[in-house]
């Protein structure tokens, strides 16, 4: 379970303070739940999901998992990046393999742990190549991979999908639902795609500017399997794309209310 | 294949060509002699054979200006190594040092040699001493800033798997900052190589190609003096083609961190 307490976010570099990037924030997300932060690029949806993973320290509140105080990254909150980041002089095993390695697994079980979620998401095959060999939506397959080998009890994806063609998000949407299906581990999913939104979540929260930075927070009455095109489907999709709509397109950092002139 | 040897072999013949115009023309004009190629090459032929060059072989020669490089080299690459790791690691040590590296940088390499040589009067030591301060700054300054533009995403994933500090230190910053290592590497070992060749001129070490290109001068056995810079390209060359090309071919070539970045 995640619970955000109170959280406020101004960055700071060099003594100066940014504006205010999220503003008293309260959620909680309950054990096994699929959420997704849906919002305007430049609301704080990355910047909220950091503050979870433990990257970034919030300038008040707090943030608890399963009861403890976030205090910095560790892998019982796996997290996958926008880009896969996979390290560029390591194999696609030993990739996987780093967060095994980490736990001081030996060899033999740390080739047949990764093996087995290289298996999972398709890509065994490739497990001696080079990531820069690989397409980027294998090279996300493997992101993902790597994250499960931790077996984290959540796992906080920011928009991990969205740099890739429609063809291989769809793929990788569904490989997710599985995945996920398969241990019903809460997940944190930022994206800024209404339809991607609804088709993965059993909750949506909706994130604007601050000050307001929750606009909205619905638990989706759909079931699953979801097909893209059934009516109820296209009718959450419209009542979403009405919240946003009353939202800004995107927030540029100059429009925002600064602390300081 | 025929081809490539040509492409490769007609810098060769122009400059050879160059060298013989410019020979003649000096010779005529100047009314001293000029070594030609040709002459060089007999010159050289013969040292190879054994002839003595001030008081030594030309292997002997070659053999103390290797070592001394090495030695200087070696006590610079991991001294530069060591720094650049640790001021990129700590942002304190960092600006606590980074500024008398910018002035070590401005230095000329031989303007060492009085610092040489009222700590080691004169001989091998002041040599070492001179490669080692030459060499040292660009391999630091690569590496410090190699670790610095090291992606935060790839310490943020390797914390959020699990790395400690020494795991952090040993596969992330270090093999992720290797090409910036090796490019260091071969900077300094090329200024390295150049002040050598100075400094034993200067300094009096009594061996050394540096050495003998000046007591060359002495005798006016201009010949031998050329055959001398001749090894000094050959060498210089044999580094470039058969250690450093191979060595980033293996690693930044491998890892496509150039197209990444
Ligand atoms: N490291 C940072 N320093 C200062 N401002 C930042 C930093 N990261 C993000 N911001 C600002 O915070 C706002 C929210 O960014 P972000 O969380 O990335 O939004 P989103 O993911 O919703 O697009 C943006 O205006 C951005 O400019
Ligand atoms: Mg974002």
């Amino acid at each position: 379970m995640i619970r955000i307490e109170n959280i406020s976010k101004r960055y700071r570099y060099n003594g100066h303070e940014s504006a205010m990037i999220l503003s008293d924030i309260n959620l909680t997300i309950p054990e096994g739940q699929f959420v997704c932060l849906l919002g305007p690029s430049g609301c704080g949806k990355t910047t909220l999901l950091n503050l979870v993973a433990g990257f970034i320290k919030p300038s008040q509140g707090r943030i608890l998992f399963n009861d403890a105080r976030v205090t910095g990254p560790g892998p019982e909150r796996g997290v996958v990046f926008q880009d896969a980041t996979l390290f560029p002089w390591l194999t696609v095993r030993q990739n996987v393999e780093f967060g095994l390695r980490q736990r001081g697994l030996n060899n033999n079980n740390r080739t047949k742990i990764a093996t087995e979620y290289l298996h999972l998401v398709g890509m065994a095959l490739h497990a001696n190549a080079y990531p820069h060999t690989l397409s980027g939506g294998m090279r996300q397959r493997i992101a993902i991979a790597r994250v499960l080998a931790l077996e984290p009890q959540a796992l906080l994806m920011d928009e991990p999908f969205s740099s890739l063609d429609i063809n291989s998000r769809e793929h990788l949407q569904d490989e997710l639902l599985r995945v996920w299906d398969a241990h019903r581990r809460t997940l944190l999913y930022v994206t800024h795609s209404v339809e991607e939104a609804v088709y993965l979540a059993d909750r949506v929260i909706i994130m604007g500017p601050a000050p307001k930075s929750i606009c909205g927070d619905m638990i989706l009455p759909l079931k699953r399997p979801r097909k893209h095109f059934s009516d109820e489907f296209r009718s959450v999709i419209a009542s979403l794309r009405l919240s946003l709509d009353a939202l800004p397109c995107c927030i540029k950092p100059s429009e925002k209310k600064s602390g300081r002139i | 294949m025929g081809r490539s040897i040509l492409k490769n072999l007609i810098p060769v013949l122009i400059f050879i060509l160059l060298w013989q115009v410019i020979a003649l023309m000096v010779t005529a004009v100047k009314g001293v002699p000029f070594p030609t190629p040709w002459q060089t090459g007999v010159k050289f032929g013969s040292l190879l054979g054994g002839q003595f060059l001030s008081d030594h072989t030309l292997y002997r020669h070659i053999l103390d200006s290797l070592t001394r490089w090495f030695i200087g080299f070696s006590i610079a690459a991991i001294a530069g190594i060591g720094y650049g790791l640790a001021a990129g690691w700590s942002r304190l040590f960092e600006d606590a040092t980074y500024k008398i590296l910018h002035i070590l940088q401005l230095i000329p390499g031989l303007a060492w040699i009085p610092v040489a040589i009222l700590i080691f009067g004169i001989g091998e030591t002041a040599t070492i001493f001179m490669i080692a301060m030459t060499a040292f700054t660009p391999v630091a300054i690569n590496v410090l800033s190699g670790v610095k533009r090291l992606d935060t995403t790839f310490v943020r994933a390797a914390l959020m798997m699990g790395a400690g500090r020494k795991a952090l230190f040993l596969q992330v910053l270090l093999p992720g900052s290797l090409p910036a290592i090796l490019s260091g590497l071969r900077i300094g070992l090329g200024n390295g190589w150049r002040v050598l060749v100075a400094a034993e001129m200067i300094v009096g070490t009594g061996t050394g190609l540096g050495y003998s290109i000046i007591q060359a001068r002495w005798t006016l056995d201009y010949t031998s003096a050329f055959a001398c810079l001749g090894v000094i390209c050959a060498i210089g060359l044999v580094f470039e083609q058969f250690i450093f090309n191979p060595l980033e071919q293996r690693t930044i070539a491998r890892w496509a961190l150039d197209r990444d970045a």
